[in-house]
């Protein structure tokens, strides 16, 4: 790993994106580099998921640029999909496939997109079940599962495709209480082993963690950006403040 | 809502309550009654009175297999019409899109019987087609419409988040579709589909009307050289009844078992 001088695997400049008439990111910019666990906070209706579901084009923006992996996304002459093989996302909602098993939402995009054998698919697949602590449920439908369980497989299948980077959108906000845990120590596994992480949570705690940076949004903005201790311990802008008050 | 009358006796009543389910089906169901029924009332005219009624029944069986012909082929070609009907119609292209919608609105607003007369003639002017194949199509275009809302319908009935789990794994739009779309979208237009099978079975007697020997044609024929027209029909009416209850019963097993599949 290149030390000083990191590698910027995103790199967003003034990104601007409207859903009609309301201006959902206003002029955004920010950068994460190689190895880095960046947590975005702020109140609902913030603009935080939508900043994340632009940087692999589930939102197109209007306005800006974003650079993920060293490719501009926005041009026209991009291959979105080349970007988005490389970038693994989590969703609120789990989003499984509900007529495949576990272990079929593991390995069907590895063999569809990455072109692996079904055997190397499925060593991977199995390989990553036991890493985030459910091979015993490979052969099951996804609905027999706990939210928990849901989300961990949720993990394992964007990690089988050996992403660079990985985006959390909400990943514990639809869970039960007694199974945030589960979903987030699965998490901190993978920032200890050096994944690149874009998280949008409202687990104070794991940022706390986990985060190099913490992003603090609201009204479309960025706010303010610094270290967790710097964010939870002495924040200066008022907005910042008022959100710390009602969270904590 | 619960409504209990002077018997104590309590009624649920809300989405559907007027239907029957599958746990209250006892030995008397509407469709054992009514193929038991069909049935009994066939054999018994023909074993009682032979002279017309076991004669129509002989001469029908060809027109059966044409019924069949008609539309099977019929059904599978609507379902590639209604497919790519129901793709166009959720189609970012706006193209594709202007084409599905417009084809849509016109067949469902004429009448199918004038929809055959229309395609028999219009086709005959340009190719010449054996009667069958022009019955085929003029069948298939007036339902590949109503598949193809069907098929629209059961696609935007997969959640949103599933097209953009897949997109997220580096999926194209094709490939979206072709594993994690489609695949869903089966099992919840099945039964439309299935109701619509159905139909297509019953209207296919309306290309009687062009020199196709189908069930309904072969009766007319016969009927018009013994003049035996009530006791034709009413053989004609118990064999359509027949089949589209056996082919009901089918449609309901085979969506017994995509669901015990889940």
């Amino acid at each position: 790993m290149p030390t000083g001088d990191q590698r910027r695997m995103i790199e967003a400049r003034d990104v601007v994106k409207y859903f009609g008439r309301f201006k959902a990111l206003d002029r955004v910019s920010f950068n994460v580099h190689d190895g880095e666990k960046v947590v975005i906070l702020g109140p609902s209706g913030s603009g935080k998921s939508t900043l994340l579901r632009s940087l692999n084009q589930l939102e197109t923006i209007d306005a800006g640029r974003i650079v993920v992996n060293g490719i501009d996304i926005n041009d026209p002459a991009t291959d979105i999909t080349r970007v988005r093989e490389e970038v693994g996302m989590v969703f609120q909602s789990f989003n499984l496939f509900p007529h495949k098993t576990v272990l079929e939402n593991l390995t069907l995009a590895q063999v569809v997109v990455r072109k692996r054998s079904r055997q190397e698919a499925r060593e991977k697949a199995l390989e990553l079940l036991r890493k985030v602590g459910i091979e015993e449920k490979a052969d099951v439908y996804p609905g027999r599962l706990s939210g928990g369980q849901q989300q961990r497989v949720a993990i394992a299948r964007s990690l089988a495709m050996d992403p660079k980077l990985m985006l959390f959108d909400e990943p514990t906000s639809a869970l039960d209480p007694e199974m945030i845990g589960e979903v987030l120590d699965v998490m901190k596994g993978l920032a200890r082993e050096g994944m690149t992480m874009v998280v949008v949570t409202h687990e104070m705690g794991f940022a706390r963690e986990v985060a190099d940076r913490v992003i603090f949004m609201d009204h479309g903005a960025i706010v303010e950006e610094g270290t967790p201790e710097h964010f939870f311990t002495s924040p200066t802008h008022e907005r910042t403040k008022l959100f710390l008050s009602q969270i904590l | 809502m619960m409504i209990t009358d002077n018997d104590n006796k309590t009624i649920e009543v809300g989405d559907g309550a007027a239907i029957p389910t599958k746990a209250d089906a006892g030995l008397f169901t509407a469709w054992r009654i009514s193929f038991l029924g069909a049935v009994g009332a066939l054999a018994y005219l023909v074993i009682a009175k032979p002279d017309p009624y076991l004669n129509i029944l002989k001469f029908v069986p060809d027109g059966i297999v044409v019924t069949f012909k008609v539309t099977i082929g019929a059904i599978l070609l609507s379902l590639l019409l209604g497919l790519l009907t129901g793709l166009g119609r959720i189609s970012g292209n706006r193209f594709f899109n202007g084409i599905a919608s417009v084809y849509v609105e016109v067949i469902r607003g004429i009448p199918l019987l004038v929809q055959i007369f229309y395609i028999y003639y219009a086709l005959g002017r340009v190719v010449h087609v054996p009667d069958m194949l022009s019955a085929i199509i003029a069948m298939a275009v007036c339902y590949g419409a109503y598949m193809g809302e069907v098929i629209r319908a059961g696609i935007q009935s997969i959640p949103k988040g599933q097209m953009e789990a897949a997109l997220s794994l580096g999926m194209t739009r094709t490939q979206a579709m072709g594993h994690v779309i489609l695949p869903q979208a089966i099992k919840v237009v099945l039964p439309p589909i299935g109701n619509e099978f159905i139909a297509l079975l019953k209207d296919s007697s309306l290309v009687s009307i062009l020199a196709v020997s189908d069930l309904l044609r072969r009766g007319r024929e016969y009927a018009s050289e013994s003049f035996a027209y009530f006791e034709t029909y009413t053989i004609i009416a118990l064999v359509y009844l027949i089949i589209t209850l056996i082919l009901s019963k089918l449609i309901g097993l085979m969506e017994e078992r995509i669901n015990a599949n889940r």
